[in-house]
């Protein structure tokens, strides 16, 4: 019957499609450009740097996608490895790091490509959180965290305390003395002194312990360990002292008490200046930066890694290279402020003469490389980002939303602690 | 004797004229084209929504970590999930907003169609169609928005509030609190939708039965209560279940709302709805296996609300022929 000819040509035509449809996939050519695919997290201007590095090397190209969020880049990552189809090279902050390590299987030993050869360029310390227990180099540093105070001097001022960074870090060699100028700011002025106690004392005291929630055996250690315990109780302190703001970072108010003064001081790693600049654009001039009681520490920093089946290993080898070079993550500090995580890069006379502006034509890089310089570095184990959020999810249950009475917490970040990664 | 009795010739089988064939064929294309038809549906459900529904049923058994191992471990998810306070947690988390976002919001769509539906109204068109305006929103820009107006110290809400001397709440730090703003993203997003759904089926009411329920001296709430709502019956059971299901859903707003602790929704976890929570195990935590129980444990609770909520709704017939 034609009726049923035509029905069968039509549904031949479309099975067709379908099937040409599916096999998909970018195939690359023998001649032409090598199309290398890098997911990256949005607000670090990745995308400029990929345009020079094509500029430099014509005969690759590469292909970016800004994901978005640190957090939501990983959690993509995720989900191409489990389905299979994997971009050629991708970015991973090193909280969402851990995790990604402990299974190294998914993820090609850089060693193969030649890793061996730059290794000694970058910091021991990041350079190995992304060595596998077997030894494999999953990923090369892009650039780190380090540790400081941003604080307003127009405050300090108007509050009787010194504003030069100097003078400013001599008024806390330890963290006792730190409350007790936060206190004697919030009674001079009626104001908080930090945005939160979870942010701006826990997260410092947090990363400057020699031994944090793993130990050497790769054992979880949060519990028992007393450096964790005394970082754990100060930040308590902090938060009953009434010095804190109540904002929790990245929050709206806190965004916006960035920029109305809300509080006189907030923890500041290399990426948090850019971060202070974006939401406080008129406040150029009243901010300035100084070291951190016990001056070393490091929140943050980034690696970038390359997947197992990704199509053009060799040429995303290339531009982690190009890309990563001590010359290139220096010039990237000049340019947006990421701290190095090469060593030349840091001991490099531009980045000590650099000053900013904003911050009051201080010497930031100078302050962020004495954190890095004076870096005890720790154990970290796959659950590491969880428990460190979830202690800082009991402090500001204590601190923001007042849940939790302070002498319970302790216990009360234990307890969701276990039953968030089990016994 | 004998009678013989004759029978007629039966005409040969080979003899059927062709017509027949051709009529007989299109009848049983008749019968079936009708399968035919849906059949795409079918399969592409199959596919992409039957499939992935019964492997999530698989994964549930599992220990699943997406880019480490599998192992099997039975129902220790089930058991696991429900001794954990964060489970019961985001169960009352999800039925406090539930209720909260479709109660008043299905009641105000009622209302405004009933006010739309007045024959004299100067621009209805405009009205009908700014609406949906919420509907065709972005959801992230959605969050921000409302999520500054709710800000305890700068949002413009806590600033009305303090005209009528009222401290500052910390609306999105409180349970209750966030469970408001949550809800109120929600229901604006909706009632415009569920507004036209009404006001489709109230102009289908003939307006001759009010003329004679007023000539019968019916005033305008006996008019709504005895005449409006029972014609409104099946659309309003329509929108109950979808606003159910919906509803026990909810995921982006909260996601959204509290970037300080995004997937946990607040530090106490005070708007984590379980399909925030389900996410959470599943991409924060890598646990798919875990994630998988809390979908299974959430379509069952669905299944059953919607079922009673079917339930009540065409009981509550009583008294139409």
């Amino acid at each position: 019957m034609k009726f049923r000819k035509s029905v069968a040509g039509v549904a031949a035509a479309a099975l067709a499609l379908v099937v040409t449809g599916c096999a998909g996939g970018s195939g690359g050519d023998a001649s032409g450009p090598v199309e290398i695919e890098y997911w990256s997290f949005t607000g670090i201007d990745a995308t400029a740097k990929a345009e020079e590095f094509e500029a430099a090397n014509p005969e690759f190209k590469v292909k970016i996608t800004e994901v978005g969020s640190s957090a939501e880049t990983a959690q993509a990552v995720t989900a191409a490895i489990a389905s299979g189809k994997v971009p050629d090279l991708v970015l991973i902050q090193d909280d969402d790091l851990p995790k990604l390590i402990a299974n190294p299987g998914n993820f090609i030993d850089l060693n193969t490509l030649g890793a061996e050869d730059i290794a000694g360029d970058y910091y021991d310390w990041t350079w190995e959180s992304a060595t596998a227990e077997d030894g494999a180099q999953l990923g090369v540093p892009t650039d780190t965290g380090g540790l400081a105070y941003a604080y307003r001097t127009d405050l300090f001022a108007a509050a009787g305390l010194p504003t030069d960074p100097a003078e400013v870090a001599a008024l806390w060699p330890t963290w006792e003395d730190f409350l007790a100028v936060g206190e004697q700011y919030t009674e001079a002025t009626g104001k908080p002194f930090i945005d939160s106690a979870a942010n701006s004392v826990f997260r410092a005291t947090s990363n400057q312990v020699t031994e944090q929630y793993y130990d050497e055996d790769g054992e979880v250690v949060y519990d028992s360990n007393p450096q964790i315990r005394d970082a754990y109780d100060l930040a308590l302190d902090a938060a009953s002292s009434g010095i804190s703001a109540k904002l929790g970072a990245f929050s709206e108010g806190w965004s916006a008490g960035i920029a109305n003064g809300a509080f006189a001081v907030m923890v500041a790693p290399s990426w948090m200046l850019g971060v202070i600049k974006s939401n406080a654009p008129d406040g150029a001039g009243q901010w300035n930066i100084t070291t951190i009681p016990g001056v070393g520490g490091n929140w943050g920093g980034s690696h970038l890694l390359i997947p197992k089946g990704a199509e053009h290993p060799e040429a995303a080898w290339e531009f982690i290279k190009a890309n990563q070079s001590p010359e290139a993550q220096l010039q990237l500090f000049l340019d947006h402020g990421n701290f190095p995580a090469a060593t030349a890069a840091v001991d490099s006379p531009e980045l000590a003469d650099q000053v900013d502006p904003y911050f009051s034509d201080s010497q930031t890089g100078r302050v962020l490389g004495q954190s890095v310089a004076a870096l005890k570095p720790f154990p970290i184990g796959p659950e590491t980002g969880a428990i460190g959020g979830e202690f800082t999810n009991a402090l500001n249950r204590v601190d923001i939303e007042g849940t939790t009475d302070a002498e319970d917490s302790w216990d009360d970040a234990v307890s969701s602690i276990k039953n968030s990664i089990g016994d | 004797m004998s009678i013989t009795i004759e029978r007629p010739a039966r005409p040969d089988r080979a003899f059927r004229p062709a017509s027949t064939r051709r009529a007989r064929m299109r009848a049983r294309w008749e019968g079936t084209s009708p399968y035919v038809y849906i059949a795409p549906f079918f399969v592409i459900f199959a596919i992409f929504g039957l499939l992935p529904l019964l492997y999530n049923f698989v994964i549930s058994l599992f220990d699943w970590n997406p880019i480490g191992e599998q192992t099997f471990i039975g129902f220790d998810n089930f058991t696991r999930l429900f001794a954990d306070p964060r489970f019961w947690n985001a169960t009352v988390n999800t039925l406090g907003i539930f209720v909260l976002s479709t109660v008043p919001q299905l009641l105000l769509a009622l209302g405004l169609a009933h006010l739309l539906n007045h024959a004299r109204l100067k621009a209805a068109n405009f009205f009908r169609m700014s609406m949906l305006v919420p509907y065709i929103t972005s959801v992230a820009a959605t969050t921000i928005v409302f999520a500054q107006l709710f800000d305890r110290d700068y949002g413009m809400l806590n600033w009305l509030l303090s005209f009528i001397g009222i401290d500052p709440i910390a609306w999105v730090d409180d349970r209750f609190g966030s469970w408001v703003v949550v809800s109120t993203m929600v229901a604006w997003r909706w009632f415009g939708y569920n507004t036209l759904l009404y006001l489709a089926a109230l102009q289908a009411i003939p307006r001759d039965m009010y003329e004679a329920a007023e000539v019968d001296g019916a005033g305008a709430w006996h008019q709504f209560r005895f005449l409006t709502i029972p014609s409104l019956r099946p659309v309003i059971i329509f929108t109950v279940i979808t606003s159910t299901i919906g509803g026990l859903q909810i995921f982006t707003e909260p996601l959204l709302l509290n970037p300080a602790a995004p997937l946990t929704c607040g530090s106490s976890r005070q708007c984590q709805t379980l399909v925030l929570f389900l996410y959470e195990q599943g991409f924060g935590q890598y646990a798919f296996g875990y994630g998988a129980a809390i979908g299974v444990v959430l379509f069952l609770i669905i299944v059953v609300i919607a079922g009673f909520n079917f339930l009540i709704s065409t009981r509550v017939r009583g008294g139409r022929s």
